[in-house]
């Protein structure tokens, strides 16, 4: 945990990949006790890119050990008739249950909420899939690529000159992970709802949903104006680009034109052609984008990201610094807060990880634990939670229940 | 049905744009009263911003959309006597949420400090863009500004091309979701021990913590993971595919070899399985500009949604590129009641979002509020101020 803030919530996750775990291991980090319920083969993250080294193993993917930091694991079979049970057992000791299968899967292993409920029916059941729980895609596929097209802001991505090029995502898994957010701020809503009143519910999380948040400006526009927004076009603000410069790129986010005008002035010291008349507002100089571009170049290659985006923002110009990873990670301000943490693992080593983006005031901040071993606290959890004997972990693990 | 799970919950917001509104709208969503603090002498850019079709007043659709079920009062916040009123209002709430830049509240006179004092369980919930402390504390702050500060603007891009911006601000909704799981920990917290936080949320890590590919790929192996458009690691076929009609697409993604066969057969193209250009997962990833090659020759004849159906029922995943119209249109999105129609006094009839749990109470919930419409039953209802006492305030352009 970063946080002893839900001290004694006990969460159950029977999760894989990102949004289910996501979500969990936003619990986790508050201090909430999650136990991950793994399949013998592991969660599929384990198996995910970036791998250290290039180097297969079930311990060295870096998203799997993001994503479960903080929690216990212990391997179970649940559709073994003792897996059942012991799954049961877990979930009657639980607050919250997070997990992002299939409905029909659910169904298949017998954990429909009608079926958790009679074991805990004070028990909130947190279930994420790509499109809910009712409805006609109910049992549709989803994925990162497949949720932000149906959400509407794939549609958008990017801008371009035309509609000629199919829109692209957003890098990595952005919205899977947003979906894990949401998730987690409607658990903890439920939580403080139902806590102590032994009743419960199923809180049913599109991931399709949690993309359309991203698509508010055209939505209310189109409601006005039946107007359908498009990728294609410039941008309806400012000329907003990327440009190069000695070591990456910056990002001119200018809203206002004063603020065209104030880094003119105050940034670059005003060259001689700022004057010209087809540079003096944002119509002319969109207009004229292809002579102005390398007229800024000229000035922008020489210098450093850090240079030009610390020189504009002390005069309030809202220029963006494009941060590589390697710049995201060495990055002052994120160092200044305490955002990377350094987590300790048997098999990695040490490594940097991105921790949490917000700070608590009144209470200490605490080291993270690194994410578990596959099944490493099933000795903890079924033995000296459960009762049973290291015997019958032996006999379990051979006949494929843990 | 909704459940107003943060019933008697008061929420004062200081908050203007999209971010902090959005924190607001959905506490709101989840039952809780939110009062929003507003002033004539500087507008939240929202309420003037892309006023579009029958907005009138100092409404608009941006404002409507991000601060549904919300509540509005005008104070000055320069005038000693606002922030008066402003902690007698502190007195009788729980959570103050503020997505200002740090100098703001303090230059009020009213930080986390002073609000404890008056209120000693107060949860203050702030979210700036690049958080209240460390030296880029004040940088401006738009979306594509923090984006660009997470390493998301560097990794987004076409395979092989130069950075690219997005189409869309995914900072603020997700800024705005960092903060109300910064409220809703606060209250459990506050439940338990009975102690009250400030929770300082910075945006830009908002959006790094969404990528942890990107930032684990250069701290394991001191890399940069490449753009990589539309494309998986492993997936292949995994793409965006030109369908029937005028910049219509769709997008499917292969993963499994038993999904490799039932795509090849639901899309009549069994030679395909035998292929050995794409016989297992790593030589369909290997030669996956070929075989988008042949997807795309198949999917032109095709509208989208044919495409996604037909694919989805033969258990491949596949979804159309929507655009707007056909976003708010759906079927499905239609039947989980995920946009509400509004009528708002001032602004006519405009779409609102709920937020992504069905229990969410945005359809139960008035529209956002009219500037200051709330003033009645917050000064004098809550507060107890007289009629005398309002007006001379007004008169004072305290209350403005």
């Amino acid at each position: 945990m970063f946080y002893k803030i839900l001290q004694g919530v006990k969460v159950i996750e029977y999760g894989h990949l990102i949004s289910g775990p996501f979500c969990a291991k936003i619990l986790a980090d508050l201090g909430a006790e999650v136990i991950k319920i793994e399949e013998p083969c592991g969660d599929e993250a384990r198996r995910q890119e970036p791998l250290l080294g290039d180097v297969t193993g079930l311990e060295r993917s870096g998203l799997f050990l993001y994503l479960n930091m903080n929690k216990k694991v212990v391997t179970l079979n649940p559709e073994t008739e003792t897996g059942r049970k012991i799954f049961a057992q877990l979930l009657h000791n639980a607050d919250i249950f997070v997990e992002n299968n299939p409905p029909k899967r659910m169904k298949e292993l017998k954990l429909t909420y009608a079926r958790v409920k009679k074991i805990n029916p004070g028990i909130i059941m947190t279930s994420i899939t790509p499109f809910g729980q009712t409805g006609p895609y109910k049992d549709y596929k989803g994925g990162e690529l497949v949720m932000t097209e149906m959400g509407g802001v794939g549609f958008l991505s990017t801008r371009e000159p035309d509609t000629s090029r199919a829109p692209i995502k957003y890098p990595a898994h952005l919205f899977s992970h947003q979906a894990g957010l949401s998730a987690a701020v409607a658990t903890l809503g439920a939580l403080l709802y139902h806590r102590g009143t032994n009743t419960g519910e199923q809180l049913d999380i599109s991931e399709q949903e949690c993309v359309m948040p991203d698509v508010m400006n055209p939505i209310y526009s189109y409601s006005y104006t039946k107007r359908i927004a498009s990728r294609a076009g410039p941008l309806s603000v400012a000329p907003h680009h990327l440009l190069p410069c000695k070591d990456g790129y910056i990002h001119n986010g200018f809203v206002r034109e004063e603020h065209w005008q104030q880094f003119v002035d105050k940034v670059m010291g005003h060259p001689a052609w700022a004057d010209k008349e087809i540079f003096k507002d944002y119509p002319t100089r969109a207009k004229h984008w292809d002579e102005l571009k390398p007229l800024i170049l000229e000035w922008t290659m020489p210098r450093t990201v850090d240079e030009i985006y610390r020189t504009s923002q002390e005069n309030r110009i809202p220029i963006g610094a494009v941060y590589s990873p390697e710049q995201v990670l060495q990055d002052r301000q994120m160092a200044a807060r305490g955002f990377f943490v350094e987590v300790d693992h048997p098999v990695t080593g040490k490594l940097k990880y991105p921790g949490i983006p917000y700070i608590f005031s009144d209470i200490p901040k605490e080291a993270p634990t690194a994410a578990p071993l596959l099944g490493q606290n099933n000795e903890e959890i079924y033995c000296t939670r459960l009762g049973y004997t290291k015997s019958d972990l032996v006999k379990m693990e051979e006949a494929g229940v843990i | 049905m909704g459940i107003a799970y943060l019933k008697g919950i008061r929420v004062i917001a200081c908050t203007w744009g999209w971010a902090g509104s959005w924190t607001g709208s959905i506490l709101a969503d989840m039952g809780a009263e939110v009062i929003k603090v507003e002033s004539k002498r500087k507008l939240d850019n929202n309420r003037w911003h892309f006023k579009l079709g029958a907005a009138g007043g100092v409404n608009s659709g941006e404002f409507n959309f991000t601060n549904r079920g919300t509540k509005s009062i005008t104070l000055n916040m320069r005038k000693p006597g606002a922030v008066k009123v402003f902690k007698e209002l502190v007195k009788i709430s729980d959570v103050i949420i503020t997505n200002y830049t740090p100098r703001v509240m303090p230059s009020w006179g009213l930080d986390y400090k002073v609000l404890k004092a008056v209120k000693p369980d107060i949860i203050l919930v702030s979210l700036p863009g690049f958080g209240s402390s460390g030296p880029n504390k004040d940088y401006v702050a738009y979306g594509p500004t923090i984006q660009a500060a997470s390493g998301m603007t560097f990794s987004h891009g076409h395979v092989g091309e130069d950075p690219i911006l997005a189409g869309a601000n995914p900072a603020d909704p997700a800024g705005g979701m960092w903060g109300a799981l910064g409220v809703v920990a606060a209250l459990n917290y506050r439940d338990r021990t009975g102690l009250g936080q400030n929770v300082d949320v910075a945006q830009s890590e908002g959006i790094t913590s969404y990528l942890p590919e990107i930032i684990m790929e250069y701290s394991m192996n001191r890399r940069m993971r490449p753009r990589m458009g539309n494309r998986d690691e492993i997936m292949a076929p995994h793409s965006i595919y030109p369908c029937k009609g005028k910049d219509k697409w769709v997008a499917i993604a292969v993963g499994t070899d038993e999904e490799w066969k039932a795509f090849c057969k639901a899309i009549g193209k069994t030679n395909l399985i035998k292929d050995e250009r794409f016989a297992d997962q790593f030589s369909r990833w290997q030669n996956q500009d070929e075989l988008d090659n042949i997807i795309s020759s198949w999917t032109k004849d095709f509208t989208h949604y044919e495409v996604m159906n037909k694919l989805q029922k033969a258990g491949v995943a596949a979804g159309a590129s929507l655009n707007v119209e056909e976003l708010i249109n759906d079927p499905h999105v239609k039947a989980r009641g995920v946009y509400i129609e509004q009528n708002h006094p001032e602004a006519g009839k405009s779409t609102v979002f709920r937020s992504p749990w069905t229990s969410a109470l945005t359809a139960t919930n008035p529209p956002a509020p009219c500037l200051g419409q709330h003033n009645g039953y917050v000064f004098k209802t809550l507060l107890g101020m007289s009629d005398n006492e309002i007006t001379k305030l007004t008169e004072e352009e305290v209350i403005y």
